[in-house]
């Protein structure tokens, strides 16, 4: 179950706060990759992994570097493969946020409202306390309210 | 917000086998979607033409460290083109560019806040193959 913060003081000193997606998935989490990533990335971009480093575009089928990817995909290979940091979900599209509420373990940050609308159960940061939500309403009450 | 283009009402660009034709219908544009639409390829293309176009301003992630409303400050009659504006642009800098009369702006972000912007401001991607050419163009968000 995905973790969600929506306040950056509740996010503890031992757990690192990722903002620049693109910067950190083009240094950290390309090591990573692995069969996993295959299937996120078709999903997300439309694009075929055909190396570790290089993708097919879905634009005009030539090979592309992996940097390349969407930041909505990067970000979502970042919460995969470092469960243990909180990555800014700011700049997922719709498609990426679907999948990224998927996941199985990671953590999330936003500021404003970001969800999708068949949403799993998720776990929210409040003041430090946590709780499981998994209604829609509930969840965007919870983000806009001050709690 | 209804405010005509002050710089450039149409942009256009061929950049290998991808053309951009944006038309523009308002002073600030922002440019919203799916992740993967091709955003930032097109801002890339776009970006390429800073060399070739003095009107032409770009900023993405690579300025985060930058004081990116005082650079906006020093600007006149440009088209300024921010990819990553979700994470780029602070409130007061959202709330200038709003005020803002002497540039029009291209805006790729997902978050319209403190832009006063309304329905008339949001577009998305589109994108289509034509032969070998992929075209790319700019239609309202519904």
């Amino acid at each position: 179950m995905i973790t969600i913060y929506k306040d950056k003081n509740d996010i503890s000193d031992d757990m690192e706060y990722v903002e620049l997606n693109d910067i950190f998935f083009n240094q950290k989490t390309i090591l990573e990759l692995d069969n996993c990533a295959k299937e996120i990335i078709e999903k997300v971009d439309g694009s075929k992994l055909l190396s570790k480093y290089k993708i097919m575009s879905k634009f005009n089928e030539v090979a592309l570097d992996i940097d390349c990817l969407s930041t909505g995909c990067k970000t979502i290979l970042n919460v995969l493969y470092f469960p243990n940091k909180v990555f800014c979900m700011k700049e997922c599209g719709d498609n990426a946020i679907e999948l990224l509420y998927s996941l199985k373990n990671g953590n999330i940050y936003s500021d404003y409202a970001m969800i999708p609308f068949d949403m799993p159960a998720v776990r929210v940061a409040n003041n430090s306390k946590y709780h499981i939500i998994n209604d829609y309403e509930e969840l965007k009450e919870w983000w806009e309210n001050e709690m | 917000m209804k405010c005509e283009p002050k710089v450039m009402k149409y942009f256009s660009t061929i950049h290998t086998s991808f053309a951009i034709n944006f038309v523009f219908s308002n002073n600030i544009t922002i440019l919203i979607g799916l992740s993967a639409a091709g955003k930032t390829a097109a801002f890339s293309f776009i970006r390429e033409c800073m060399a070739i176009n003095p009107q032409i301003v770009c900023l993405n992630y690579l300025d985060y460290q930058k004081d990116i409303k005082e650079m906006l400050t020093q600007m006149k009659n440009k088209m300024i083109v921010i990819d990553n504006a979700d994470i780029l642009l602070d409130d007061e800098t959202r709330k200038f560019i709003s005020l803002d009369e002497n540039n029009q702006y291209l805006i790729i972000g997902r978050n319209p806040k403190n832009l006063f912007t309304t329905k008339d401001n949001l577009f998305e991607l589109v994108s289509n193959k034509n032969e070998d050419v992929t075209e790319f163009w700019i239609q309202p968000y519904l």
